[in-house]
């Protein structure tokens, strides 16, 4: 649980109780989940919504295909709740990953996604033409940005182009154009160099 | 795939930000079952990675949460592996992309692909036509749906949307979304009994001035969701099992009854 409670933004002890600190476990919640617990479910949502669907958005750009590809990974988090394990990462982690991959599925498999499609999709998806977005600021966002600015601009690039762009490395290494090795090697390095400024544990 | 070991190694970060396409992604997964380093190190990347997806965190729009919570009353969800089955817990499989989401509106359903026709379909002229014959499939659901599909939308995205859910005598539940604004309520239902043959399940408005049909309910199992119209707050909704065609008044006990 503590990167879950890291991930919601503040400063906490590491073994803090979340009753304490105000934020819900979602490790527990989850196990609740998968025992069909639909209202463990909603704080689910509420509490990572916003992320799942801003990851998404900024992978697809698209506000119908994101609102969409959103939904798909949020039913799949409840779907799936029973193969969480707790003991291979954090349930944000978890979930994130799971709305990460399937937006770059979706960036992969574009050429399925016909003009038509789109537009039918997007009548059915109501009110996703007016979206309010608000950018929800938070201590991450900060912190982020500040170990973003501490890496190399070549690991920052790569970065951001894979995680943010959804490029695969041959795709980031055709942009930056530098060879394939090199932009292996830089994501990895910048990860891990993001993973020690933001004190993620493994 | 020909990657020597310490090559692979070095994709641990791609891997997390799902970089790499699809054979590399297969070696390497291979290749992390039996690397217990690389495995720890793709773990934190992806606390690190969520990060970065906190980081850019969003208001959804409006009516996604409930849209999100119908569909999760209408799927079934996956039980837990045992032991002896664990293993694939962080590669969901490449079926995923197929993955269906019976109903939602806005994402029409995908015929389930097996892993194997998935790779198949890499190569390109594979590709083209399993992708075309998609289409197909997909536009004729959205036109089949599309009708009855947008008034349901509206009322599973209004802003007012409430949920009921309650099981039936027959097995299986039922759920209810109402909107006053839209004057309607969504009704689908899961894991009922089948009715006996010759029969079929009714659905019906109580309201002040009497109990009047909303038609019957397609198929059994898992029902696609049926459009109650002119629903408002107070009524409630009822299911009867009636002779095949139904009938004007109900002519049995209510196997359920929510309120709306």
């Amino acid at each position: 649980m503590q990167g879950v409670n890291r991930l919601n933004g503040a400063q906490r002890k590491p073994d803090s109780d979340p009753a304490e600190d105000g934020r819900p476990d979602l490790t527990r919640l989850l196990a609740q989940v998968a025992r069909g617990d639909h209202r463990a479910f909603e704080v689910v949502y509420a509490e990572l919504a916003g992320p799942v669907y801003g990851v998404v958005r900024q992978v697809l750009r698209d506000p119908a295909q994101s609102e969409e590809v959103a939904q798909e990974a949020l039913l799949e988090v409840c779907r799936t709740a029973s193969r969480f394990d707790p003991a291979k990462g954090s349930a944000a982690a978890w979930t994130l990953t799971i709305a990460h991959r399937r937006a770059v599925d979706r960036v992969r498999s574009e050429v399925a996604c016909s003009r038509r499609e789109e537009r039918a999709a997007r009548e059915m998806t109501d009110g996703s033409g007016d979206v309010a977005e608000i950018v929800v600021a938070t201590m991450d966002g900060q912190r982020v940005r500040r170990c973003l600015g501490a890496l190399t601009e070549l690991q920052r690039e790569a970065i951001k182009l894979a995680y943010y762009g959804g490029y695969s490395y041959p795709q980031v290494a055709a942009l930056l154009g530098v060879a394939l090795g090199t932009v292996k090697t830089r994501i990895r390095d910048g990860l891990i160099r993001m993973r020690d400024c933001m004190e993620v544990d493994s | 795939m020909t990657t020597p070991r310490d090559e692979l190694h070095v994709l641990t970060g791609s891997y997390a930000v799902h970089a790499l396409e699809q054979r590399e992604r297969e070696a390497f997964e291979r290749h992390l079952q039996g690397c217990d380093s690389c495995e720890a190190e793709v773990r934190a990347f992806r606390e690190t990675a969520a990060r970065l997806a906190m980081a850019r965190s969003l208001q959804p729009p409006a009516g996604m949460e409930q849209r999100v919570l119908a569909a999760t009353y209408r799927t079934r969800q996956l039980p837990p592996l045992l032991a002896g089955e664990r293993g694939a817990r962080w590669r969901l499989g490449a079926g995923r992309r197929w993955a269906r989401m019976p109903g939602m509106p806005g994402m029409p359903g995908m015929p389930r692909m097996p892993r194997l026709a998935v790779a198949v379909a890499a190569a390109s002229v594979v590709a083209a036509l399993a992708l075309g014959s998609l289409q197909v499939v997909t536009q004729q659901r959205l036109d089949s749906a599309r009708a009855s599909g947008v008034a349901i939308a509206r009322v599973l995205g209004a802003p007012d949307a409430r949920i009921e859910t309650m099981a039936t005598s027959e097995g299986g539940t039922v759920t209810v979304i109402v909107s006053d604004q839209q004057r309607g309520a969504v009704v689908s239902t899961s894991g009922m009994t089948p009715p006996p043959d010759g029969r079929v399940y009714q659905l019906w408005v109580i309201d002040a001035s009497g109990t009047r049909s909303a038609g019957l309910l397609p198929t059994v199992g898992q029902t696609g969701p049926v459009l109650a119209s002119g629903v408002l707050r107070g009524d409630r909704i009822g299911i009867t099992v009636e002779p095949s065609g139904g009938t004007s008044r109900p002519t049995t006990t209510p196997i359920v009854i929510l309120p709306a």
